[in-house]
């Protein structure tokens, strides 16, 4: 009997597959015709990535892809920023399995983890290979993968010994790294400045993208309160500022704040280029996010103010203690949507002058050295901007799932 | 009754129009004293549910007035916040905080709005749970339990804040028959140990059991007011003839 099974279970595959596929003759004709223009499209693409492509392109600029014009005497500080990320990542990631919360995975190494160090450790080992990076360089990114599984270790083994009024204290590493990024970016406190016109690259696209996401939330919870409000004054405003922004395309905005703004600010009182977008994405996004919100706030029942309104509780710690925590869980997987679109969108920077992923991308390949070699670099700019907006929906699920046990999405995933 | 003890509701020729201009309460008087329990009774729609949640200013009113433990309810938002910090409410749908454990659903307001230190209020709490009989659930979220577990989480909720009235807004009557009476069983020993209460309540054995007073209301009125003996035996009202002869 035991050694039957497995042949049963092949045999319901196939016989799946069959009729699936070929379950009459017409079907049978056209499974054909996809597999083989499937199968030809596959080879066509390996043969062009192995033999035609010319990859040469991207490390010879990998330098100008990942910062930009980022002063090359200044770089050793975004790498110091790179390894207190990599630092601050695996310490989470540790602290996350150490203290699984109620209903996230118990295993202090579940299968998926060791899927993702797997795929990191391929990526750190061979990326700086295939770029023909320096030497120097190699070794760094390797010591950099190193420091980020050595914390993730050290957390996951000896995170429950730290006292927990320091480890509730953890979670404000990531503002608190936020500034000390800023500073080392952008300069101050010692530091040379390095004016944001000189940034570029993904440094670029990864700054706009944090800056615009973490300050859009806020705002955009603010707006959704605010468009519910009973105050008259309040509720217009929010719904003049959420209607007219999302009447207006982002390019528009955009050039808006490029090209108008300097005329309507008092003169001398104009942000540099790249704070103008930053603050037009972040105007931008807010408005989508507060709809977002705003659907969740609906989906809490008028009950629970009442109930939390009776206990006593003012306004504020209603809202705060009672009906965010439930609309903000039903609104995370539309946010976490929005937050996807706001990091595709900094692409527009691009449009508007400033040197992002997509505006380096555009100068390499207008540089005579490089001409034509337009698929290699877009293609891997698209699997970029893929693994980001993957890891984004995969965090969200994860943050979905810890936070609403009994979710019927969360017992599904 | 020799010396009258406190009074701790009193409510003055109440008027309330909603929005759409219906006349929902059209006059109503009521006065209760420390230690008593008032069930308020009346066909859907007669204003008794709209009534008691003005006495914790969730629903506005536009005439008269009402005292609620020596505080006037005006718009002062402070002064109504003070009322409720005093005013415990238990609502027909429950109204448990879903994302919260039954024990945080209990602590949330006395930490956060008495400002008590959180060690003792969970002590409190569970000495709560233990009287109304759950305290094996403490940890468990709302959404586990039953209705009458979950109303009587939320009465101990109420009772965390050591309110001096607690309104019942028709308590049982989203629970299925067989879990009404363990409800009712709380509710009539927080009475016996002389709790002021108002109860909008179709429990005709409660309010003979425990009310002190029984109001009929219609139409947005005060039809009646008698001690349950002589309201449910010999009602002086047509109108309470006619409920009476509809609920029994």
């Amino acid at each position: 009997m035991a050694s039957t099974a497995p042949l049963v279970v092949q045999a319901s595959l196939l016989r799946r597959l069959q009729k699936e596929l070929f379950g009459s003759r017409v079907d049978g004709l056209l499974s054909i015709a996809l597999l083989a223009a499937l199968l030809a499209a596959g080879l066509g693409f390996f043969r062009w990535a192995l033999f035609q492509a010319q990859w040469a392109v991207l490390g010879a600029n990998s330098t100008l892809f990942a910062v930009g014009r980022y002063p090359v005497e200044q770089q050793w500080r975004l790498w110091l920023l790179i390894g207190l990320l990599a630092l601050a990542t695996g310490l989470s990631w540790g602290l996350l399995r150490a203290f699984p919360g109620s209903g996230g995975v118990r295993a202090l190494w579940p299968r998926n983890d060791h899927w993702a160090a797997a795929i990191l450790a391929v990526l750190a080992l061979w990326l700086p290979m295939a770029l023909h990076l320096t030497p120097a360089i190699k070794v760094r990114w390797w010591g950099i993968f190193a420091l980020l599984l050595l914390a993730r270790w050290a957390a996951g083994r000896y995170g429950k010994a730290i006292p927990q009024t320091y480890r509730r204290l953890f979670p404000l590493l990531w503002p608190l790294l936020y500034l000390v990024g800023m500073v080392l970016i952008s300069g101050g406190l010692g530091l040379v400045q390095v004016p944001p016109s000189e940034w570029g690259g993904l440094l670029l696209t990864v700054l706009m993208a944090t800056f615009a996401i973490l300050l859009c939330f806020p705002l955009g919870v603010l707006l959704a309160l605010g468009r519910r409000s009973e105050l008259p004054l309040l509720r217009w405003g929010s719904v003049i500022y959420i209607e007219f922004i999302r009447g207006a395309p982002l390019i528009t905005l955009l050039f808006l704040g490029q090209n108008i703004l300097g005329f309507l600010l008092p003169g001398g009182f104009s942000p540099d280029r790249v704070w103008r977008a930053a603050w037009v994405l972040t105007f931008f996004a807010a408005a989508y996010v507060a709809e977002a919100v705003r659907s969740g706030l609906v989906a809490v029942p008028a009950g629970q103010l009442e109930a939390a309104r009776s206990l006593g509780l003012p306004m504020p710690l209603a809202l705060v203690h009672v009906v965010l925590p439930q609309a903000l869980r039903v609104a995370l997987p539309a946010t976490v949507g929005q937050f996807i679109s706001l990091l595709q969108d900094t692409t527009l920077l691009s449009l508007v002058g400033l040197l992002d992923l997509l505006g380096t991308a555009r100068t390499v390949m207008a540089n005579p050295m490089f001409l034509g070699k337009n698929a290699e670099v877009y293609l891997v700019l698209a699997i970029l901007f893929w693994s980001c907006c993957v890891a984004l929906g995969l965090g969200s699920r994860g943050l979905e799932t810890r936070l609403n046990p009994h979710s019927p999405s969360a017992q599904k995933a | 009754m020799i010396s009258s003890p406190a009074l701790m509701i009193e409510a003055r020729a109440v008027e309330k129009w909603y929005p759409n201009g219906f006349h929902a309460l059209r006059g109503v008087d009521l006065y209760v004293h420390q230690g008593e329990v008032v069930v308020i009774m009346g066909p859907s729609g007669s204003g008794k549910s709209t009534f008691l949640r003005t006495f914790n200013a969730l629903e506005d009113f536009q005439k008269g007035s009402i005292v609620v433990d020596g505080i006037e309810i005006s718009n002062d938002l402070r002064r109504i916040d003070a009322i409720r910090r005093e005013v415990g409410m238990v609502f027909q749908q429950f109204n448990l905080f879903p994302h919260l454990t039954v024990l945080d659903n209990l602590t949330l307001a006395p930490v956060k709005v008495r400002k008590r230190p959180k060690a003792e209020v969970e002590r409190q709490a569970l000495d709560l749970l233990e009287r109304v009989g759950i305290v094996e659930q403490a940890h468990k979220f709302p959404g586990q339990l039953s209705g009458g577990q979950q109303q009587r989480v939320a009465i101990a909720r109420s009772l965390c804040m050591e309110p001096r009235i607690m309104l019942f807004d028709e308590p049982t009557s989203a629970l299925d028959p067989e879990m009404v009476q363990e409800v009712l069983a709380v509710m009539q020993e927080l009475a016996r140990e002389g709790m002021t209460m108002v109860v909008v309540s179709h429990e005709v054995r409660f309010a003979r059991q425990v009310a002190s007073r029984v109001v009929l209301m219609a139409d947005g009125e005060v039809v009646e007011v008698a001690p349950p003996q002589q309201f449910f035996n010999n009602p002086q009202h047509e109108r309470s003839k006619q409920f009476l002869s509809q609920i029994s």
